[in-house]
């Protein structure tokens, strides 16, 4: 899905005040797949995955009021939404067991995924870059990305300055715009 | 402020990701509002997130937007996600006005519709009756027409006849039977004046097939041919004029011959003679 219009923030926001179904159809066209896949990546199922995405929509549609721009992007608050929801469903009962650790085998399963779905047939090759990354790297992403750790956190878990964390995050997401060809 | 090194310094990203402490990540959004050049930066690490994080999952079902717009308390507007330009136009089936017919409505459809094809066929048995009746009666007409021309041929036959015999200059000869038992008679109008004679015959049989009757002129004690008769002449009152001409004769006969006639007249056949 493309939207065929494109807004500013500041537009968009003013848009999701009205609680249009236009607002929503723009902002479940561009952020519905990402927020999915932060959610995917941590829960590893997808009827779970989609129920979450279900309530953070829900969350974001009744909450967008209290959504401050000074305070970060509409996508760093959407995605604190969104990994907050899958990690809070990892620790319910019963979603316990279903949440895996990301192994070789989920990586293979999640390969397999994408390949079934409308994803453009060269992101099976982004895939297997992006399964490249400089394991300093992956770990910054994961830990920033899908477990939102902060910079301290982060400097704490891996036992290195906070500097060091913020300069890795700008050559890891290098790395990735590279692949991406986003210069 | 020197924007490359800030931008290589992983605040933007930091940012980004959400992983600053709000009043660190307070100070990024002032600089932010006040540099396009970071602004931009920002936009293109935002879109990497994006795209990185959208490729972790399989496709979104296409319903799930739908659904999801109703769990956020929307109406129910089945129209396409991107068609955000023309929202909200759906156009209803049917017009609001239209209300569903009435059994009576269906009745009275039905009631109509069975009439018309019974008179349909009514009007259609009428017609081929009519035809046929046209046909008997053309028929009819054809064959009245067909007797009215028999009847003016007979007229006019009985007309000529009538002037014929009206003509005071016709000698009138009865011939008679030869035949012992069978009664027969046949009668010949001579003109010698102008050589022409018509024969008339009466009880002559039909004859056999292959035979014919043949009309005789005794002339100077030999009989000289004068030419057959037709044979349904045999049993109809007719009269007909002979095809030569008749100049003499002391007496005429009729003989049955065969078909086409005999140069000479077979004794025992003459039917009827009579002198002139």
């Amino acid at each position: 899905m493309n939207a065929t219009a494109t807004y500013t923030e500041e537009e968009l926001i003013q848009l999701l005040k009205g609680q249009s179904r236009q607002a929503f159809n723009y902002l479940y066209t561009n952020y519905a797949p990402a927020l999915y896949g932060v959610i995917y990546k941590v829960l590893q199922d997808e009827q779970t995955s989609q129920d979450v995405l279900q309530d953070v929509f829900v969350k974001i549609w009744n909450n967008i009021a209290q959504y401050n721009p000074d305070k970060g992007r509409l996508y760093t608050w959407l995605l604190n939404i969104a990994r907050n929801s899958a990690i809070d469903k990892t620790r319910s009962k019963g979603e316990i067991m279903k949440s895996k650790i990301q192994t070789g085998e989920n990586v293979v399963h999640n390969l397999e995924q994408t390949s079934k779905t409308e994803v453009p047939t060269d992101t099976i090759g982004l895939r297997k870059m992006v399964n490249q990354l400089k394991p300093e790297y992956a770990s910054i992403i994961d830990l920033a990305y899908f477990n939102g750790y902060t910079i301290e956190e982060i400097s704490k878990t891996l036992n290195i300055p906070s500097g060091t964390v913020k300069t890795r995050m700008r050559s890891a997401m290098g790395q990735l715009r590279e692949i991406y060809a986003i210069k | 402020m020197n924007i490359k090194e800030y931008i290589e310094s992983g605040n933007l990203e930091a940012y980004a990701l959400g992983s600053l402490p709000p009043d660190e990540a307070g100070k990024v959004a002032e600089i932010l509002s006040a540099n396009a050049e970071l602004r931009n930066e920002l936009a293109q690490i935002e879109k990497t997130m994006l795209l990185f994080a959208a490729s972790l999952a399989p496709a979104l079902p296409v319903n799930l937007a739908d659904k999801i717009w109703q769990e956020t308390g929307g109406k129910i507007e089945h129209i396409a996600t991107t068609n955000a330009g023309n929202a909200d136009k759906t156009i209803p089936f049917q017009p609001e006005h239209y209300k569903k017919p009435s059994a009576w409505k269906y009745a009275a459809t039905w009631v109509a519709l069975s009439g018309s094809i019974a008179l349909n066929m009514m009007l259609w048995n009428n017609n081929k009756k009519t035809e046929l009746q046209n046909v008997a009666m053309l028929q009819k007409l054809d064959t009245l027409q067909t007797q009215q021309q028999q009847l003016t041929n007979l007229i006019d036959g009985y007309q000529k006849a009538k002037n014929m015999m009206a003509d005071t200059a016709m000698k009138t000869i009865v011939m008679h039977t030869m035949q012992k038992g069978h009664p027969m008679a046949a009668t010949l109008y001579w003109s010698q004046e102008k050589q022409e004679a018509y024969v008339s015959v009466d009880g002559l049989p039909t004859p056999p097939p292959g035979m014919q009757y043949q009309v005789w002129a005794i002339q100077n004690g030999k009989p000289v041919d004068m030419g057959v008769l037709p044979n349904n002449m045999a049993n109809t009152p007719s009269i007909r004029k002979i095809n030569m001409k008749v100049t003499s004769g002391e007496a005429f006969a009729i003989s049955l011959e065969k078909e086409g006639g005999s140069p000479v007249p077979t004794m025992q056949n003459i039917y009827v003679m009579g002198k002139a």
